[in-house]
Order: structure tokens, then C-alpha cells, then sequence
């Protein structure tokens, strides 16, 4: 069996592999088809709205606009390969040092969202599932199908309106207090960079700012779970295994929480990386109202200035993570429930 | 499995039950609203008279009104008016039939091309099988909205580039469905008996497999109708898609942050729109779906 467990592996990660260059490759072909006019991007480029032909011929140059489309893909890969993503035309800065910043900042909001809403999905989806049909049941569910059907952003701006306004609880936006002096940059995630230097202040005013970016998105992830794991515990509760420990003695509560929850929760595993994957999108919201500059604030803000490389560069990088978490979730399914190993 | 036709018998299972009574109503609502008022807006384009467009509205949703700017929910301004005077309730019924244009075109594009690619990869397997599949998985792996944003840049991201945007990304889900669907019936008997006659492959596809395989599908993209609309208003929300001044809901939330925190109204009343709208479709696509197939696919 450990030999196949190794196939596995192997299969899935050239899959993943695969995968992420079919992506650039379709991003570069869709880019191609629908592309502005090289003049377009040269005036952006140059940053003059007048540019002469001989400068058009030195932006289409720079950027390798003039090249057929599949050396642009095979250069593109290439110097990805060598961790090279090429010169952002708006901050005249390799776009990688530009990504170093702000993709960490997003990863430390989005990986505890993914976390918490797991956790917060398990438990309710459990809690409905073991009062099915009664009150909470129907609460529960109320709850789940009004925060699946919100925007991020509405639940953001409710948080950040009741929390932060009104109650004045946590700050309102910001990633950091600003009159504190940054620790040295270390890891590039604010709140490990504080832990090392043993910052306290810093990183409690980080952990702060953090709150309500990470509710927000946990918030809306949550349904899903929910709603799965509520459906997972239903079938597992009528198993053979749970009334087997029913009728060996032990109490109703200890084989619904205990026993079944940890069987019921092996179907969330794979929600894992799409919860990821979400978090991700959502956090371009939610990081706009916060105005926690990350990625998603990248984003908008590379989008506004038509820099055509910050994007597709970010959007490379949250394709790989992506495309990681939802490997490492196969692997991890593959550890807990050994009959997909097979099928795989 | 029920069948298109019974649709009568769904309809009569569907007001039965408080959920998807709701669903429906909140669905029928919206629906209506965005023909009557898409259609208004028409006229008025066509007559190139504008009061055509908000005859039915509370208010004119274009009057700037500087006096009036922040008003709070009142009974003339039911939710309230934002920092330029403008009421929010008529922007919003203003806003709402391009939502519905936007999800309908999507959802529709996407079954058509997912039923091609879905139904040729699972009939015929093999390589192209392969090929089809990979290139699905690719689109999958990211999230829709980031890869709309991705392909956004160099459409200037207008209304209709959204659109275009929307569907290149959204198919990849109904091939998945319509090929599991496909492989499912490809060898039962009456698709291989049709096959031995000597009828067009095209009258194949749709006569023995697609309307054989739909159903199930069309409960999903009533729900999925639901999703499209949220990540529209996200794009919105975020500056893609947008023409100011028409109204729209995402942006409209969006813009209403800087009334905060006193303007309460301005960013909640759109954002609560789109909620109501997406849960009428998710209560609608669930019960459809529970009707159909006796359970609920999540």
C-alpha cells in the first residue's frame, strides 16, 4: 500500500504542475485574443500620452510585444522558472519585490479565514445536524443561507460599520498602527516579522488590524461548511459505526461530537483548498474596505493604472497557491481515507 | 428523474414548501421588475426620451440634488439618498435589470458551451477527452472573479466586456456536470439503439443525450444564476464593468463607504439588494433540485 500512496503523490503533483502551465499558457492566448492596441499600453508604459513611433518601438520592445506569442509564453516561463515575473511598468520595480510585500500581507489574512471557517462550519453544521428538524436546525440553516448569499463586501462593510463605528471595538482599516515603527522585514508577514523581533506592541496593533479581515472572509466561507458537514454528520450518524458505540454504552454526545464528527469531517478536507481559493478572491473586497494593502488591493490599484503585468503576475502567484492547497488537500485526503488512493 | 414537461407537478411541489415558495416569489419578482423596467429603459433609448426609463421609479434616479444629499431613510426617500442627493431606492430598481441581463447571458452561454465540450469529451473519450478535461481543470483552479479580473485589464472592463469576461470563465463547471451526466446515460439502451439507427449524430446529441441529461443541470444554473450576479456585483464593487453614472448595486456599495460611518444606508441598501436576489435563486435552485433528484447536491 505504501508504494502506491507514492504513485499517488507523484501522479497528483505532475498534475498540479501541469495544470499551472496550462494556465499561463491559457492566460497568454487569452490575453493575446482580447489585447489593447500596443500604443495603448505604450502610452501607459511611458507614461506619455503622445508617444512618438520610436518610443512605441522601445515599450513593444521592453515588454516583448513585438515577439511572436509563443516565445512571449516560453520567456514568460522561463523566467518564472528563475523566479524572474519582469519589470512592473507602473513602479519601475521587478514585479516579484512588489509581490513579496503584498501577497504575504493577504496569505496571513487568508489562511486563519480558511481555518476559522472550517472550524466555525464544523461545529455548527454538527450542532444542526444533531437537532435536525428542531429550531436551531432552522436557525442554523437561516444563518448559513444568508451569509452564502451575501457579497463579502456587504459583510465587511457590516462588520466594519457595527465593530469598528459604532461599537469602536477593533480600527476601522489600516494594516498596522502607523506611528509604530516597523520591526525589520524578515519574513515578510507583519505579524511573524513583530514575533521575531519580540515587538509586542507591533504585533498587537497588527493582530488587531487583522480582526475583522479575517471574520469577514471567515464569515462568508462559512455557509459552505456548514451546509456540507451538516449533510456529512447526517449520513454518518445513521452509520453502523454510530450505532454500534450508541449500543456499546457510551452517551449520545460523546459518539455525535467524538466519533462521528471526526468521520463526517473527512468530506471538508476537500473544501479546504476551494475555501482557500475564495478567501483569496473575496479578500479583494474586503481588503478595498479595509484598505489593508495586499494583494487584492494590488489588484484594484494595478487595474485602475492598466498594468498589464502586476496582474497577471499576481494572478500566476494566487493560481499557484491555489493549485498548491488543493494538492496538499489531496494528499491529505489520500492520508485520511485510503480507498482514494486507488481510485486517484 | 422528472422530466422537463412536469413542470406543472414541480411548480405545485414547489409552492407547496415555505422555502421554495419564497424562492420563487422572490425569484418571479426580480425577474419581472428587470423585463418591465429593461423594457422601459428601451423605449426610451429608442424614443431618445429618458422619462420613459423612470416613469415607474419613486424618483428620477439621475436628479443630483445638493440639498437633499445624505438624506436618511424617510417615507419619500424609503432608503435614503446619497452624498449627492440622488435616491438610492430608485437607483437601485434602475440597476437591477442589467443584474438580470448579465446572469441570464452568462448562465446561458456557459450551458451552451459546457454541453458542447461536456458531451464530446464524455461520448467520444479518449485523447480529446484528455485535452478538453485539463484545460477545464485549468479554468477551475482559480477562482472566477480573479481570473475575470486577469482578462479584465485589457477589455478596458466595460459592461459588455464583463459579460464577454464572465462567460469565457464561467462554462467550465456545466462540462464537468454535463460530462459526469453523459458518461452516466452514453450506454444505456436507448442511447445505443438510437445509435445503430442511421439518425444524424447532431439529433443524437440533443434528442437522446442532452434532453436526457438537462435537467439536473438547469436545477444547478438556477442556483448558479444566484452566483453569477454576486461576482458581477463584486466586479463592481472593485470599478470593472462600471459606466458612471448608471447605477449599479456592487458599485454602488462600493461608493457608499465614503458616506460612512453616518451614511449607513448607502453602501447597506445595495449590498442587501443582492443578497435577497441571491437567496431567492439559492432557495429556488435547492427546492428544484431536491425535487428532482430527491436530495441536494451539497
Amino acid at each position: 500500500m505504501k508504494g502506491g500512496f507514492i504513485i499517488f503523490l507523484i501522479r497528483r503533483i505532475i498534475n498540479a504542475i501541469v495544470t499551472i502551465f496550462l494556465l499561463i499558457v491559457l492566460l497568454f492566448i487569452l490575453l493575446h485574443i482580447i489585447a489593447p492596441n500596443p500604443l495603448t499600453l505604450a502610452k501607459i508604459y511611458s507614461g506619455n500620452p503622445h508617444p512618438t513611433y520610436a518610443q512605441l518601438l522601445v515599450v513593444e520592445k521592453e515588454y516583448g510585444l513585438n515577439k511572436p506569442l509563443y516565445v512571449q509564453i516560453i520567456t514568460y516561463i522561463w523566467n518564472l522558472l528563475h523566479g524572474n515575473l519582469g519589470e512592473d511598468p507602473i513602479y519601475k520595480v521587478p514585479v516579484i519585490n512588489l509581490l513579496s510585500k503584498y501577497i504575504p500581507r493577504t496569505l496571513e489574512i487568508t489562511i486563519p479565514a480558511t481555518i476559522l471557517s472550517v472550524i466555525m462550519g464544523l461545529i455548527s453544521g454538527a450542532i444542526a445536524a444533531s437537532n435536525r428538524g428542531k429550531g436551531l436546525d432552522y436557525f442554523l440553516r437561516g444563518v448559513y443561507l444568508v451569509t452564502w448569499a451575501s457579497p463579502t463586501f456587504l459583510i465587511a462593510t457590516v462588520f466594519q460599520l457595527a465593530v469598528a463605528y459604532y461599537l469602536k471595538l477593533l480600527p476601522p482599516y489600516g494594516i498596522v498602527n502607523p506611528a509604530l515603527t516597523p520591526p525589520p522585514n524578515t519574513t515578510g508577514f507583519p505579524l511573524l516579522n513583530a514575533l521575531l523581533a519580540g515587538d509586542w506592541p507591533y504585533f498587537i496593533s497588527v493582530l488587531r488590524h487583522m480582526i475583522l479581515p479575517v471574520v469577514s472572509l471567515a464569515v462568508a466561507n462559512f455557509g459552505i461548511v456548514t451546509r456540507i458537514s451538516r449533510a456529512s454528520m447526517l449520513v454518518n450518524m445513521n452509520a453502523d459505526y454510530a450505532k454500534l458505540s450508541l449500543m456499546k454504552g457510551l452517551s449520545r454526545r460523546k459518539v455525535v461530537y467524538g466519533v462521528v464528527l471526526r468521520n463526517a469531517s473527512i468530506p471538508i478536507v476537500t473544501l479546504i483548498a476551494l475555501l482557500f481559493g475564495s478567501s483569496m478572491a473575496g479578500s479583494v473586497a474586503v481588503e478595498d474596505i479595509f484598505q489593508y494593502h495586499g494583494m487584492g488591493w494590488f489588484i484594484t490599484n494595478s487595474l485602475l493604472n492598466l498594468d498589464y503585468v502586476g496582474i497577471i503576475s499576481t494572478t500566476i502567484i494566487v493560481a499557484i497557491s491555489v493549485i498548491t492547497a488543493n494538492l496538499i488537500a489531496d494528499i491529505m485526503y489520500g492520508i485520511l481515507d485510503p480507498r482514494v488512493r486507488v481510485i486517484g | 428523474m422528472a422530466s422537463v414537461k412536469d413542470y406543472k407537478t414541480i411548480l405545485k411541489m414547489l409552492v407547496k414548501e415555505p422555502a421554495g415558495l419564497t424562492g420563487l416569489i422572490i425569484v418571479s419578482a426580480f425577474l419581472i421588475w428587470s423585463l418591465i423596467q429593461g423594457s422601459l429603459e428601451l423605449i426610451s433609448i429608442y424614443t431618445k426620451n429618458p422619462k420613459y426609463s423612470y416613469m415607474l421609479l419613486p424618483h428620477n434616479p439621475f436628479a443630483i440634488n445638493p440639498a437633499l444629499a445624505l438624506h436618511p431613510p424617510t417615507l419619500a426617500y424609503l432608503m435614503g439618498t446619497n452624498g449627492e442627493g440622488e435616491d438610492i431606492l430608485s437607483r437601485i430598481l434602475y440597476a437591477i435589470p442589467r443584474d438580470a441581463f448579465v446572469a441570464i447571458v452568462v448562465v446561458f452561454s456557459s450551458i451552451v458551451i459546457g454541453a458542447v465540450i461536456g458531451i464530446l469529451s464524455g461520448y467520444i473519450g479518449g485523447w480529446l477527452d484528455e485535452i478538453f478535461m485539463r484545460i477545464t481543470d485549468a479554468f477551475l483552479s482559480l477562482p472566477a472573479l480573479i481570473l475575470v479580473i486577469a482578462i479584465s485589464v485589457p477589455l478596458k472592463a466595460n459592461y459588455f466586456g464583463v459579460i464577454l469576461g464572465l462567460s469565457i470563465v464561467w462554462w467550465p463547471t456545466y462540462a464537468r456536470l454535463f460530462r459526469g451526466q453523459v458518461l452516466e446515460v452514453k450506454n444505456a439502451d436507448y442511447v445505443l439503439s438510437a445509435s445503430i439507427y442511421n439518425i444524424s449524430k447532431i439529433r443524437l446529441f440533443y434528442k437522446y443525450i442532452f434532453l436526457n441529461v438537462i435537467d439536473p443541470i438547469l436545477a444547478y444554473a438556477t442556483l448558479d444564476l444566484g452566483n453569477v450576479i454576486l461576482t458581477y456585483s463584486t466586479l463592481a464593487f472593485i470599478g470593472i464593468g462600471v459606466t458612471p453614472p448608471i447605477p449599479e448595486l456592487g458599485a454602488m456599495a462600493s461608493n457608499g463607504l465614503s458616506g460612512l460611518p453616518e451614511a449607513w444606508w448607502w453602501p447597506l441598501f445595495p449590498g442587501l439588494t443582492i443578497l435577497l436576489i441571491v437567496m431567492g435563486f439559492s432557495l429556488l435552485g435547492d427546492r428544484i433540485q431536491e425535487i428532482l433528484m430527491g436530495e441536494v447536491m451539497y
